[in-house]
């Protein structure tokens, strides 16, 4: 009896610290923080959450349609502190990498994409050393 | 001794279960009912690709930066908002009303923006998801007219809550006409400025539609057994048949990036050209009207 009561007490605790760890990311706040520091003249156009849920999930991976002669603007932020922890990349329709945020051993907190052909993009988030696997990231245009 | 460990299990058992609901408060606004398991695979999948469609604004900021004049007539009118009944044709015009708004707003008529900010909020209270639109200040915001980027960005974000709070609630197939509705009206307003205007831009930005009309019906497939899709995503497929015949061709290049100010910035070496005809821009404008007219109406 004591041996499952002490089994069950170790797999209770691993449940109720995912379930904790889980709770915690509230991409709100970060799409807000990301949405205020978008450069001037950029427009909000999307947010996209990252919520690697307590690291259970890698990747995170949205869809983009970009149009030739519109200026781009991705800002990220996190939990972790400024875009700490997150690497956002953006790949083309061929799924050729065209830029990543984690740039001279850096998190930078996004980029400027000066696109010049109207297609479909992949946008992706991984993580790096990151505590809280949380953050959101925004979309801003400008043409 | 066997009654203590019982005891204590028992006890861990609902903390656990205690924790797990309190992470779920501490996500979700408490007065949503959640109808569905969140966070499913297709869940993602779905909203993954729901994210792909553009933001009506891009379009309208276009066509007001291509200096074209506003004609409230290319809009529609915001009294018909009680002609709209099923959940359905509500999520529909929510967007259609939704892009009017952005549109209103974008030319600085305060007016017309009030009366379908107010059309969009009774429409999106008639789908119990108006606690997510924040009324009151966007009302204020429009009304005061001397902040007009945070006008902007804070009715995309309530109509991008919306839609995030719909998906979360296991209604992706409103979310899907809301965006849909949203896509059509800019796609008409454009068609129509394009055929008074004749600006070569507008030409090419109605070819490009055919990759967001792409995604469009890739989801509304996944919904094609629910009440009156059928015909909606016959209509598009009619509409995708003379998208067919307009090519997108892509070269491709290495882009190069460098760090300015601590923002990188990536010149990109891809280039496209569409190839569309005046014949195929006139049929996409006869059917998007005719699409058009059918959820308005």
């Amino acid at each position: 009896m004591k041996k499952i009561f002490l089994a069950l007490l170790f797999f209770s605790g691993i449940l109720f610290t995912c379930a904790s760890t889980y709770a915690q990311c509230n991409a709100e706040l970060y799409i807000n923080k990301s949405m205020r520091s978008l450069a001037n003249g950029y427009q909000f156009s999307k947010s996209f959450r990252i919520d690697g849920r307590g690291g259970a999930r890698k990747k995170i991976e949205y869809t983009c349609v970009f149009s030739k002669d519109t200026n781009y603007q991705i800002n990220i932020s996190g939990k972790d502190g400024g875009a700490h922890g997150i690497i956002g990349t953006l790949y083309d329709s061929r799924r050729n990498k065209i830029v990543t945020s984690y740039y001279n051993n850096k998190f930078s907190p996004g980029w400027i994409y000066k696109c010049r052909a109207t297609g479909i993009y992949y946008l992706s988030f991984t993580f790096k050393d990151s505590k809280s696997f949380c953050g959101a990231a925004v979309l801003g245009f400008r043409r | 001794m066997k009654k203590f460990y019982l005891g204590i299990s028992a006890l861990v058992y609902i903390l656990i279960l205690s924790n797990t609901a309190l992470a779920s408060k501490m996500n979700d606004n408490p007065k949503v009912v959640v109808l569905s398991q969140p966070y499913s695979v297709s869940d993602d999948a779905i909203m993954q690709i729901l994210q792909a469609i553009p933001s009506p604004l891009e379009i309208s900021m276009l066509i007001k930066e291509l200096g074209t004049v506003y004609n409230k007539t290319d809009l529609n009118n915001s009294d018909f908002v009680s002609k709209y009944n099923t959940s359905f044709k509500k999520a529909l015009n929510l967007g259609v009303y939704g892009t009017d708004l952005g549109f209103a707003n974008i030319y600085s008529k305060n007016q017309d923006a009030l009366n379908y900010l107010s059309s969009v909020k009774k429409l999106a209270d008639g789908l119990s998801i108006g606690q997510f639109f924040d009324y009151q200040t966007i009302k204020k915001l429009a009304e005061s007219a001397n902040n007009f980027d945070e006008l902007l960005m804070t009715t995309t974000s309530n109509f991008e809550k919306i839609n995030y709070h719909l998906s979360q609630q296991g209604r992706d197939h409103l979310s899907i006409l809301l965006l849909t509705g949203g896509w059509i009206e800019a796609l008409h307003i454009t068609t129509i400025v394009q055929q008074r205007s004749k600006h070569e831009d507008l030409k090419v930005k109605i070819a490009e539609q055919k990759i967001v009309l792409d995604q469009i019906l890739k989801v509304l497939q996944m919904f094609k057994t629910k009440p009156e899709f059928p015909g909606l995503i016959s209509d598009l497929n009619e509409l995708k048949k003379v998208y067919n015949e307009i090519s997108i061709e892509t070269t491709y290049g290495q882009p190069t990036t460098q760090e300015v100010n601590g923002m990188l910035v990536v010149m990109d070496n891809n280039s496209s050209t569409v190839k569309v005809t005046d014949a195929q821009i006139d049929k996409i404008t006869s059917l998007i009207r005719s699409v058009r007219n059918k959820i308005i109406r």
